[in-house]
């Protein structure tokens, strides 16, 4: 593949602004606890993941107005975050 | 005439070479001989027929700072085969410090080792500030070996005091770091330790977090000075900030010629590309020519929670998410109500919570009742002739919410996918945070796991590679002198294990904290003796009163 090809064929920059929660699941925690682990998709199809403590992840839920996990799926990502 | 010879066994040195039936005599702490048959006398015979007779076990990844002043065999480490510990990690040490900085350390410690506050004011009696005097406190009692790492954050402590947990450091106060490192390893300190994650007990962020990269990448020019290593706890919540350190390490580790670690990594089903990725940029740094050895520890990671702290285990259930969220007295209050136990109980599916809570176990070490301890909530539900939401709430409130329920295996739990990973030539076994956690979960055993699991059940690893990744590899890595194999001349620790039945026990509360704290520990499973510098330290079941261990020599 030429440099040219290379570049044409990678995803184009996006930020968090229209990322959006692809799925949300508790994980274990290294120190035992529950922890809750955000997917997410961002508008150029790729996935990311970050993995927040108990206290965030209450507060993240609270954020977006979430009664519980599975709400959390389907919500664009920036506006919680920034009400958080 | 030898001290000890152990006669017999299978001799596994360490370097990764095929076992053989043979002798290892040892003399004047040293390994003296290694052979087939090793002619001479000895004081102490240890038959080893049918035995595996290995290096001790080196433990990169500990927290057995406050431990070690009581206690020099970090127990129950070295009944495992453990001969030598590495604590310090996380950013964390117990020196240098000032007297009056002690508080807030301790405050750091107890958030992280989840140590009593008796183990600070009854335990011992605290005589050093520096790192040489920290150095001789331990090195009065040792069963076992030392190698410890100074913490960035003490470092910062001692430099900057109040502002190490406000600000970045000025030009004067990164000198002034720079030569405190310095004295400390002069003085023994085997590397210096970091942290990108970890928090004080009021939540707030150790001060090893509020270095800019210009701070660590001085107090690396020291460790270069050394050729010692940098171990730091990266964002391993988040993959991509993972990558970027490892990017960031692979500078360091290039630029000043140093050996660099993180840890932990883990794997879990959340996140499946998270190890695979982290693990393809540490090859490609490599490749480059750094040294970022990635930590990975062996067992897997359980999940346990009560309804006394909130927790977000149970949070795809609405209502239950709702009581979690309450303060501790509305929240006692709520389940008190029968209709809105009734109503959480609904939530937990017609089943009664069956599925969802069914194979939670209850666990002991607080409020539990000691017949409840160990069985699955299933199992209490049908006897109480309840579902188990039902049990769980009306358990909780019946022994004011102190009762802890485990869900096991819920993280870094898959066989298929660890055993590749721990035969990895990139990989560090470690990360089990020895002496850390100490309420929620044991962080002893994982090098029994390492073989029943990896070694016995899943064929990842040969016995011989396995001892090898937790012997002579972590000696390398980490520079330790002498250390890892069983070669005439090398240190004589030596563990002897039946290699069928090496193993650690089920986890079960201990209360030998100082203030009668509990911990959860797990007993050692089919190890027979462990020798310490050409002592026997632990045997026929028991510890015994040799004290030969030593802060380690360093390559």
């Amino acid at each position: 593949m030429s440099a040219a090809a290379a570049r044409q064929s990678q995803p184009s920059p996006a930020g968090l602004d229209d990322a959006v929660v692809a799925a949300a699941e508790i994980v274990a925690g290294h120190d035992g606890a529950a922890e809750l682990m955000v997917r997410l998709r961002h508008g150029n199809g790729v996935l990311s993941s970050v993995t927040l403590d108990p206290e965030t992840g209450f507060d993240l839920l609270h954020a977006a107005g979430a009664a519980s996990l599975g709400d959390l799926v389907g919500l664009a990502w920036s506006p919680i975050i920034k009400r958080l | 005439m030898y001290d000890i010879l152990i006669k017999g066994g299978t001799v596994v040195d360490g370097s990764g070479a095929p076992g053989f039936t043979g002798d290892v005599a040892v003399k004047d702490g040293r390994i003296a001989a290694v052979g087939p048959a090793v002619a001479g006398e000895a004081r102490q015979t240890l038959d080893a027929a049918g035995r595996i007779v290995a290096p001790g076990f080196i433990d990169p990844h500990t927290h057995f700072d406050v431990q070690l002043l009581w206690d020099g065999a970090a127990k129950p480490a070295l009944e495992h085969g453990v001969t030598c510990v590495i604590p310090g990690n996380c950013s964390l040490s117990l020196a240098p410090l000032k007297i009056a900085d002690r508080k807030a350390l301790v405050g750091m410690f107890q958030q992280i080792e989840e140590m009593p506050p008796e183990a600070f004011t009854e335990a011992f009696d605290w005589t050093w500030e520096d790192f040489a005097g920290y150095r001789d406190a331990i090195a009065r009692n040792l069963q076992l070996n030392v190698a410890p790492l100074v913490g960035h954050s003490v470092i910062r402590l001692w430099v900057m005091g109040a502002d190490a947990n406000q600000r970045a450091a000025k030009p004067d106060e990164i000198a002034g770091m720079q030569e405190l490192l310095r004295q400390c390893l002069e003085a023994g300190a085997v590397g210096l330790s970091t942290s990108f994650v970890d928090v004080d007990e009021d939540g707030r962020p150790v001060p090893s977090r509020f270095s800019a990269f210009d701070e660590l990448d001085a107090l690396c020019a020291v460790l270069g000075d050394f050729g010692r290593m940098l171990q730091i706890v990266p964002e391993f919540y988040a993959t991509d900030i993972t990558l970027a350190r490892i990017d960031q390490l692979a500078d360091l580790s290039i630029r000043h010629g140093i050996p660099t670690t993180f840890s932990p990594l883990f794997d879990n089903n959340g996140t499946p590309d998270n190890a695979p990725r982290a693990l393809a940029r540490v090859e490609e740094q490599f490749a480059r020519g750094a040294r970022v050895w990635p930590q990975v520890q062996t067992r897997p990671i359980d999940i346990s929670f009560s309804l006394l702290r909130p927790s977000l285990f149970l949070s795809r259930l609405p209502r239950w998410v709702r009581i979690m969220r309450l303060p501790l007295a509305e929240r006692l209050a709520a389940l008190k109500n029968p209709a809105i136990a009734d109503k959480m109980v609904e939530d937990a599916g017609p089943d009664g919570g069956l599925a969802i809570m069914g194979e939670l176990v209850v666990r002991g070490g607080d409020a539990a009742p000691a017949g409840y301890v160990g069985r699955t909530l299933a199992d209490i539900a049908a006897e109480r002739g309840e579902g188990p939401a039902r049990a769980l709430i009306n358990l909780s409130l019946e022994n004011g919410l102190d009762v802890a329920f485990l869900a096991a295996g819920r993280g870094h739990d898959a066989t298929d996918r660890i055993g590749p990973m721990l035969a990895s030539p990139f990989v560090h076994i470690g990360a089990s945070d020895g002496g850390a956690h100490l309420a929620s979960f044991a962080t002893y055993g994982d090098t029994g796991y390492l073989f029943s699991e990896f070694v016995r059940k899943s064929g990842s690893l040969s016995l011989e590679a396995a001892v090898r990744k937790i012997t002579a590899d972590t000696a390398e890595i980490w520079g330790l002198k002498d250390r890892g194999l069983l070669q005439a001349g090398k240190a004589a620790d030596i563990v002897v294990f039946d290699a069928a039945q090496i193993g650690r026990g089920e986890e079960r509360p201990e209360f030998d904290m100082p203030g009668d704290g509990m911990r959860y520990v797990r007993d050692a499973l089919g190890v027979d003796a462990v020798v310490v510098n050409g002592e026997v330290a632990w045997a026929d079941g028991r510890y015994t009163e040799a004290r030969a261990g030593r802060v380690c020599e360093l390559a």
